[in-house]
């Protein structure tokens, strides 16, 4: 192995993708639920659009064939320990495309049997590992309902929901999940992925894409949609300690949104009187964003300057959404901040945001040179 | 109702008589070549130039109300009736007693001293 580069910044990855194993989740789910996932009926899946490179990487795997994401110390050994991650939030596969089933019992069942075997088959096996709680959010009592039931686990540190939904998230009808969330002291995170899945309904607003490039490009559509909602429903009011986590939803697209945002509330201000202030400061108070897939313009120091527009010391934290085909590596994503933001970016961030230990774990597979090295 | 309310050198120009404008009501005046709005509000009488400080648009054309006071989520509370002036373009919401802008009070339209002489109302401008 060659040496370590030094660096001084802590890197926690805030988006990687394990995959459960589908034959243990039939372990946690009652009947009639248990028969039904094992015939192979598992939920609604995906719509299906055409990405050549999978969706998966295709080296994703060990030299023997095993897919590193469907294995915890595959996971450790071939994605923490070389790129030295310290922390990562594991938000597994599948979990908001199940989430959203027409069928709100089944959707919660087996979320909750997803959220067991990340429980018992992932997060005791390497200590840098913490997962997100999936919940169902088309049935919010449900939905609260696990979060009371885990929300205590040390693993779980963030509420997770897919960004494809039927009705923005501000709206009065996700309370409970808010109210659960901050009653165990957990963000509130979304993911773009399930657009046009189950019953979210269109892939946006203007109906659904034809291929995947459209589709996945016009994912940020979501993030806006439910972002202002978010504020002018004034959901950080009612729950003054949330932290929304807005994962993989992009960040470009965020300071003019902001301006827009305060633009229009100058004039309207008095349909939103609970707005107190410009809404863009409740946004930069409440709401936290990943960084990939990080935009790539032409000329890099446009992207600096977007990155002055808005508080991303504050705002920003490192993902690399691996072993996706669109993921960012921690030096890639490091690439655009100066000292003064980059270990805020980096880790600190995201250790301030999920109360991950100020030291890095010791690193199961490091040997005693290597560990001479920190 | 005698009164010069900030103290600096005066040449009120005469712009209306006490009655032309009830209590609620306002009226474009002209003097010295500006168009000003002058405002009963709940028996006082406000100056306002007519120039909205975001795009020059002549605010005190826009909608004279009230408007939704301070309150929780999904909480509608109505007050201040007649004291508000809502620009005709973007919908700015002036307080008239201040001048300042509801959204941002960095921001104010400009209101000028009013005299009133027997039954003449006189804008210093």
């Amino acid at each position: 192995m060659p040496p370590r580069r030094p660096r001084d910044y802590a890197i926690i990855d805030t988006d990687i993708h394990p995959s459960v194993n589908p034959e243990r989740v039939p372990d946690f789910l009652p009947e009639p639920w248990k028969s039904r996932y094992r015939s192979g009926s598992r939920g609604p899946g995906v719509l299906g659009y055409w990405n050549p490179a999978g969706v998966v990487r295709a080296d994703a795997v060990t030299l023997d064939g095993d897919r590193i994401a469907m294995d915890p110390v595959l996971l450790g050994q071939h994605f923490f320990d070389p790129y030295e991650i310290d922390y990562g939030i594991l938000n597994f596969e599948g979990a908001i495309h199940a989430g959203v089933g027409p069928e709100p019992d089944y959707a919660a069942a087996v979320i909750s049997a997803i959220n067991d075997v990340a429980a018992h088959d992932w997060l005791p096996v390497d200590p840098r590992f913490r997962a997100s709680l999936n919940v169902a959010p088309n049935d919010p009592v449900l939905a609260a309902r696990e979060i009371h039931r885990l929300g205590d686990h040390p693993g779980f540190v963030q509420v997770m929901m897919g960004s494809g939904a039927r009705i923005p998230y501000g709206q009065r009808f996700y309370h409970p999940i808010y109210e659960a969330a901050v009653a165990h002291d957990l963000p509130v995170a979304i993911h773009p992925g399930n657009e046009g899945v189950g019953i979210t309904g269109p892939t946006s607003a203007v109906g659904y894409a034809t291929s995947y490039l459209e589709w996945h490009t016009g994912l940020v559509a979501s993030y806006i949609g439910h972002l202002v909602s978010l504020v002018t429903e004034g959901v950080f009011q009612t729950f003054p300690t949330l932290r929304f986590v807005m994962v993989e939803g992009g960040v470009s697209w965020l300071p003019p949104l902001m301006w827009r945002l305060d633009k229009n509330w100058k004039g309207l201000r008095q349909t939103v009187p609970w707005l107190e202030k410009p809404p863009s400061e409740y946004i930069q108070e409440h709401v936290r964003l990943t960084t990939q897939p990080i935009e790539e313009p032409e000329n890099p120091a446009h992207l600096k300057q977007v990155l002055e527009m808005f508080d991303a010391g504050r705002m920003l934290m490192f993902s690399s959404d691996y072993p996706h085909w669109d993921g960012d590596t921690p030096s890639f994503s490091a690439r655009p901040f100066g000292p003064d933001l980059r270990a805020r970016v980096m880790g600190e961030t995201a250790r301030a945001l999920y109360r991950l230990p100020a030291e890095p774990v010791s690193r199961p597979a490091a040997t005693p040179a290597e560990a001479a090295d920190d | 109702m005698t009164e010069v309310k900030r103290n600096r050198a005066v040449s009120p120009i005469p712009v209306a008589k006490v009655g032309d404008l009830a209590p609620g009501e306002m009226r474009l005046v002209e003097a010295k070549g500006h168009s000003i709005g002058l405002f009963n509000v709940a028996g006082d009488y406000i100056a306002v130039l007519n120039v909205c400080p975001h795009e020059l648009a002549p605010v005190c054309r826009g909608r004279l109300s009230g408007t939704t006071l301070p309150s929780r989520p999904g909480e509608f509370i109505w007050g201040r009736e007649g004291e508000i002036i809502s620009c005709p373009w973007h919908g700015w919401e002036f307080d008239l007693l201040t001048g300042k802008a509801l959204a941002d009070p960095r921001v104010r339209v400009r209101r000028y001293d009013v005299v009133i002489d027997g039954d003449t109302i006189a804008v210093v401008v």
